[in-house]
């Protein structure tokens, strides 16, 4: 995969290489150390019990059996829980959800924390929580989208998501000559990351230090602190690595939040680490949701309206609505548009942001409605986008910041074989007499910014510390984020001490919304910037320094030395200047963010194609997905390596999606049946074979200083449809309900 | 409670007369199977029986030893009438579930998705079982009595499963179908073991598994694949439901009912064929 900038880079030759992985060692070594890793002396373990009903009240505990068993210390029920000096239903920063921390005897999802055992031992802890056998006043139990119960989304605050309506929608839909009508289902699906939830909590007088696994440390910092009431200085995060993410870590949850306050409460460190069961309740999930998407194209197949409507499940007392209508909003060049949101509560967890919210659903949902019009158009898939190609952004006619699209499904076309693909469906059958489909779909992702400082030290020997609490959740922050700074500074990556993952570094703002490496990597891109402009004052000005004099010449960095630009015969090392200055060290600082002014100006996203083939078994109507090819056009590549294994990860997820993840809901409980790898499906290795990706050459000047737009969400949006449209070409069956179940194609 | 870790068969059965213990194997059922509820009784160990480990030549057949886990099977040097078993083998969870999970686990488990039970059956297969100072084998059809109910009586012990001798020429394969590739609960498996007369079936041995709350055998498929030849296996239309009688599915997470149905009449048909041919049909 070509870097897209052109080298030589800005200031040196790092980022575009394909470093690998630079905390894998440790990590395949297991000298890693996750939050649970972490075993202060004195440790209490805490293991909350999970309701088993999804609605209703708890009507007794049996506290008296939990404390009597050996080794239990505390139980915490509603009837003694210590006060929190903050409001569990208020949400006290951006990322904040509605949590449960005992407040009350109420049941409102299966798997709410309704008591909390703290032990000498995990096994004493775990014994006492089985012990409290707890009975119930059960309520029947609402788990199903029920169109009837539905009302309309508010927009505003962190998750209430907004629809827009451009042009004449009515006059969209009576424009048409063709259209369709469908409605498409998506399934509750759970984050599920290798590393559960968990927390290890120590309390020093009103300051908390803090292993837990976040994606948003010192927003955490801040929302812990308000349950306690002291300042967000208070709270310290540890968080080296985490063991994925995915959206559900960067919320503050109420077992959390429970283990916190039994720290302070016992005045000993507290660990608690959910249970993979136990990942399937209080700690977000993708709601479900319902689309009906509406199209219409005129005699040239340019589409007249997209109408979009999303119905989404949330919880019963908080607002969290996914927003899949969104995804119609940036995509394709329509006479009209228009999407909507409404939510249904259900006695369910709230939902969340999960792995490109809003973007996956709403895609699945969109990418084969687009199939479906360009099958009653009766024209191909790829041909029907492109004649549908938004040249700017639909609705506003704001330029994008740019745009390969184009590119994507060119290049990904020609990878896959995409030509001399047959209209109709049914057509290709393999060796085996394995009915064979193809189908594509678009994937567009936002590039959002987030606000990230970082700090920047040279050191007098040459070499450089880098700090800033960014996190790597998997995605490889410590690699990228280090090549970014090491560029900065015009030094090797082994040169370059990269410090992360702790609250007490300068702000690394929030790893999500596929916008981590663009603003943590453009803090650090500016705090480099900054030692060297520093250095450049010192050298101009030093009369012993090769670049006495150059004035107001520009400097570049280069392996440890400063160059005049375009004169290489001027150089001086780092080294030199910081000696001959006296300096032990140097240093810079630097932030980013995105100016409201550009937000504006353009539409930024990133953009791919992915092209899909599978196989389904005419009989068993067993499907796999043989074949993917994924185009992506995400500005700048930072680490070609750590990009692919991202949207390789997407895609695979889009093979999730499509046709394995669904959380199962017991009608009479409420509880979820499969809540386990066991019940929960997602693929093993051997249902992913010929994935491929490639990324396109964009040059964007506008979304960031360093032109990167991310590629953590992208791979999944435009992969379910894909699949989803290969198995009608395949079966000429159109499932428009996911996940796509053998069942369901046998009985279509 | 106590950890028993016995290094003979007869100590083994000694122990558990007098403890009553929980019997451990490959624990690969074991440990799920328990939650989070607390160990209370004593952990009869059959770890350390070396010779409840392997398979012999005997000279009524094969003897299997109770402990020999499915990574033993699958490399065993065993005649074809033994594919089926050992593509079951490949399939039982992954390859580390294959390297502690034993023959006799599975049969003991008596999980109606059980891999190993349709090939045994096909192979006719008998269950050693022993109590201190008696030994005695009971047909694997009427060991495995219900869902996670098996014809053990307390302080009883499986010893080895037997499984009688077949002409070298017979031929046999298993087929599983999940929802994904590997590491799957069944929605239902079949295997088959044929005795071949030059191209035709002279006897044919069919079951099917994950489609009753006990593996079944399906004798009216059985009778009728008599002389048929692969080609003729194949352009049979579709297997009658009166062939499919001793099967009741049930409808659950994996898959209704009248899928597993539709599902098994095909399976069955491509096991045979995938017998016959040395098909490599890797569903
Ligand atoms: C992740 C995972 C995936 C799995 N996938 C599959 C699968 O795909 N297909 C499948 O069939 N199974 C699967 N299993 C189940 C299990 O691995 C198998 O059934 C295995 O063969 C059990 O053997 P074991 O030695 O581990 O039995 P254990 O767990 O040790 O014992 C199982 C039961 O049998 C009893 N028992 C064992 N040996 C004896 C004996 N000699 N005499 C009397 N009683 C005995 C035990 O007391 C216990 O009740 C899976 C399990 C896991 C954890």
């Amino acid at each position: 995969m070509p870097d897209t900038l052109a080298h030589p880079v800005r200031f040196g030759s790092n980022a575009g290489q394909p470093v690998t992985r630079r905390d894998g060692i440790a990590k395949v070594t297991g000298t890693a150390t996750f939050t649970a890793d972490n075993s202060p002396e004195n440790l209490l373990h805490a293991v909350y019990v999970p309701a088993t009903i999804a609605r209703g009240r708890v009507t007794h505990l049996d506290v008296a059996a939990a404390e009597a068993h050996p080794g239990v210390t505390m139980v915490m029920t509603p009837g003694n829980r210590p006060a929190l000096q903050g409001d569990p239903s208020a949400k006290p920063t951006m990322f904040s959800f509605r949590i449960e921390v005992l407040q009350d005897d109420s049941v409102r999802y299966a798997g709410q924390p309704i008591a909390l055992v703290l032990g000498e031992t995990l096994e004493a802890a775990t014994e006492g929580a089985r012990l409290l056998n707890p009975r119930y006043a059960a309520e029947p139990a609402r788990t199903r989208i029920d169109d009837d119960e539905a009302a309309p989304v508010e927009p505003g605050g962190f998750g209430r998501p907004a629809g827009v309506e451009h042009g004449d929608v009515a006059a969209g839909h009576a424009a048409a000559t063709k259209a369709i009508d469908v409605t498409y289902e998506t399934s509750a699906q759970y984050h599920n990351a290798m590393e559960t939830h968990a927390v290890v909590a120590q309390w020093e007088g009103d300051k908390l230090s803090l292993d837990v696994p976040s994606q948003a440390l010192l927003m955490s910092c801040a929302g812990y602190a308000y349950f306690f009431g002291i300042p967000a200085e208070n709270v310290t995060i540890r968080a080296p690595y985490l063991g994925g993410g995915f959206g559900s870590k960067a919320i503050p949850t109420g077992p959390q939040v429970l283990a916190i306050l039994a720290a302070k409460e016992t005045g000993r460190p507290v660990k608690l680490m959910l249970t993979r069961q136990q990942m399937f309740g209080p700690v977000g999930h993708r709601g479900a949701t319902r689309q009906r998407l509406r199209l219409g194209i005129d005699d040239g197949a340019a589409l007249t309206v997209i109408d979009h409507e999303g119905l989404a499940a949330t919880s019963s007392f908080d607002d969290f609505v996914e927003p899949a209508a969104n995804a119609s909003q940036g995509l394709y060049a329509a006479g009209a548009l228009r999407s909507a949101h409404r939510a249904v509560r259900l006695d369910v967890g709230t939902p969340g942001p999960m792995r490109a919210p809003g973007e996956a659903s709403g895609s699945a949902a969109l990418e084969c409605a687009m199939d479906e019009m360009a099958e009653a158009a009766g024209i191909d898939p790829l041909e029907f986008r492109l004649r549908n190609y938004a040249e700017t952004e639909p609705g506003t006619g704001k330029p994008y910041s740019s745009k390969a699209l184009r590119e994507c499904y060119m290049q990904g076309a020609e990878r896959f074989g995409w030509s001399g693909r047959p209209l109709l469906p049914r057509q290709m059958k393999d060796e085996n007499g394995l009915l064979t489909g193809w189908g594509m779909g678009t994937a567009l992702f936002p590039c959002p910014m987030f606000a990230a400082d970082a700090r920047a030290t040279l050191r007098s020997d040459g070499s450089a510390l880098v700090e800033t609490s960014a996190i790597d959740m998997g995605q490889g922050a410590w690699t990228a984020l280090a090549q970014i700074a090491a560029d900065s500074l015009g030094l090797p990556l082994d040169m370059v001490e990269f410090r992360a993952g702790h609250s007490s570094l300068p702000d690394g703002g929030v790893a999500g919304g596929s916008g981590h490496t663009a603003t943590a990597g453009g803090a650090l891109h500016a705090a480099g910037g900054d030692v060297i402009r520093q250095l450049g004052e010192i050298a101009a000005a030093d009369p012993e320094s090769p670049l006495h004099g150059a004035g107001n010449a520009a400097f570049s960095a280069r392996d440890g030395r400063l160059y005049v630009d375009g004169d290489d015969s001027r150089s001086d090392s780092f080294a030199d200047i910081l000696a001959r200055a006296g300096s032990a060290e140097l240093v810079g600082n630097g932030s980013a963010s995105r100016a409201p002014e550009d937000a504006e100006k353009f539409s930024m996203h990133s953009h791919g194609a992915v092209f899909a083939e599978v196989k389904v078994d005419p009989d068993l109507c067993q499907v796999r997905v043989t074949r993917m090819v994924g185009a992506f056009a995400a500005g700048r590549i930072i680490n070609p390596k750590l990009a692919e294994s991202q949207l390789l990860g997407g895609m695979i997820w889009g093979i999730s999606f499509a046709l394995h993840e669904e959380a199962k809901h017991d009608p009479r409980t409420g509880r979820i049946v499969n809540a386990d790898f066991a019940g929960y499906h997602v693929p093993v290795n051997a249902d992913v074979t010929g994935l491929e990706v490639l990324t396109v050459h964009e040059d964007d000047p506008y979304v960031n200083a360093l032109g990167i737009k991310g590629v953590g969400e992208i791979g999944i949006v435009g992969s379910v449809g894909a699949i989803a449209n290969a198995i009608w070409h395949a079966t000429g069956h159109r499932i428009r309900r996911f996940p796509i179940r053998i069942e369901d194609l046998l009985t279509a | 409670m106590s950890y028993l870790t016995p290094k003979s068969t007869e100590e083994a059965l000694a122990l558990l007369g007098q403890a009553g213990a929980d019997v451990l194997a490959g624990g690969t059922d074991f440990f799920p199977s328990r939650g989070t509820r607390p160990q209370t009784r004593s952990i009869l160990d059959l770890g350390q029986i070396d010779s409840l480990r392997g398979i012999e030549k005997t000279a009524r057949g094969w003897r299997i030893g109770a402990m020999t886990t499915w990574s033993q099977i699958q490399r065993a040097d065993l005649p074809p009438a033994f594919d089926a078993l050992k593509r079951a083998a490949r399939e039982v969870g992954s390859v580390q579930i294959q390297n502690r999970g034993t023959i006799a686990g599975n049969l003991c488990n008596a999980s109606p998705a059980a891999d190993g039970v349709p090939p045994l059956l096909a192979l006719n297969a008998e269950v050693e079982i022993g109590s201190p100072g008696a030994t005695r084998r009971v047909a694997l059809s009427d060991f495995v009595t219900g869902v996670r109910r098996v014809a053990l009586s307390p302080g009883e012990l499986v010893l080895a499963v037997h499984v009688p001798s077949l002409p070298d020429d017979a031929v046999s394969h298993f087929l599983k179908l999940g929802s994904r590739r590997y590491l799957v609960i069944s929605i239902a498996m079949t295997a088959a073991v044929l005795e071949l007369d030059g191209p035709r079936i002279a006897t044919a041995r069919v079951a099917v598994g994950a489609c009753s709350p006990v593996a079944q055998r399906l004798p009216g498929l059985e009778a009728a694949l008599v002389g048929l030849t692969a080609a003729e296996v194949a352009a049979l239309p579709v297997v009658p439901e009166t062939h499919l009688a001793p099967l009741a599915p049930i409808a659950d997470v994996r898959g209704s009912a009248a899928y597993r149905m539709r599902a098994v009449a095909d399976l069955c048909r491509r096991t045979v064929i995938a017998a016959m041919t040395g098909g490599t049909t890797d569903e």
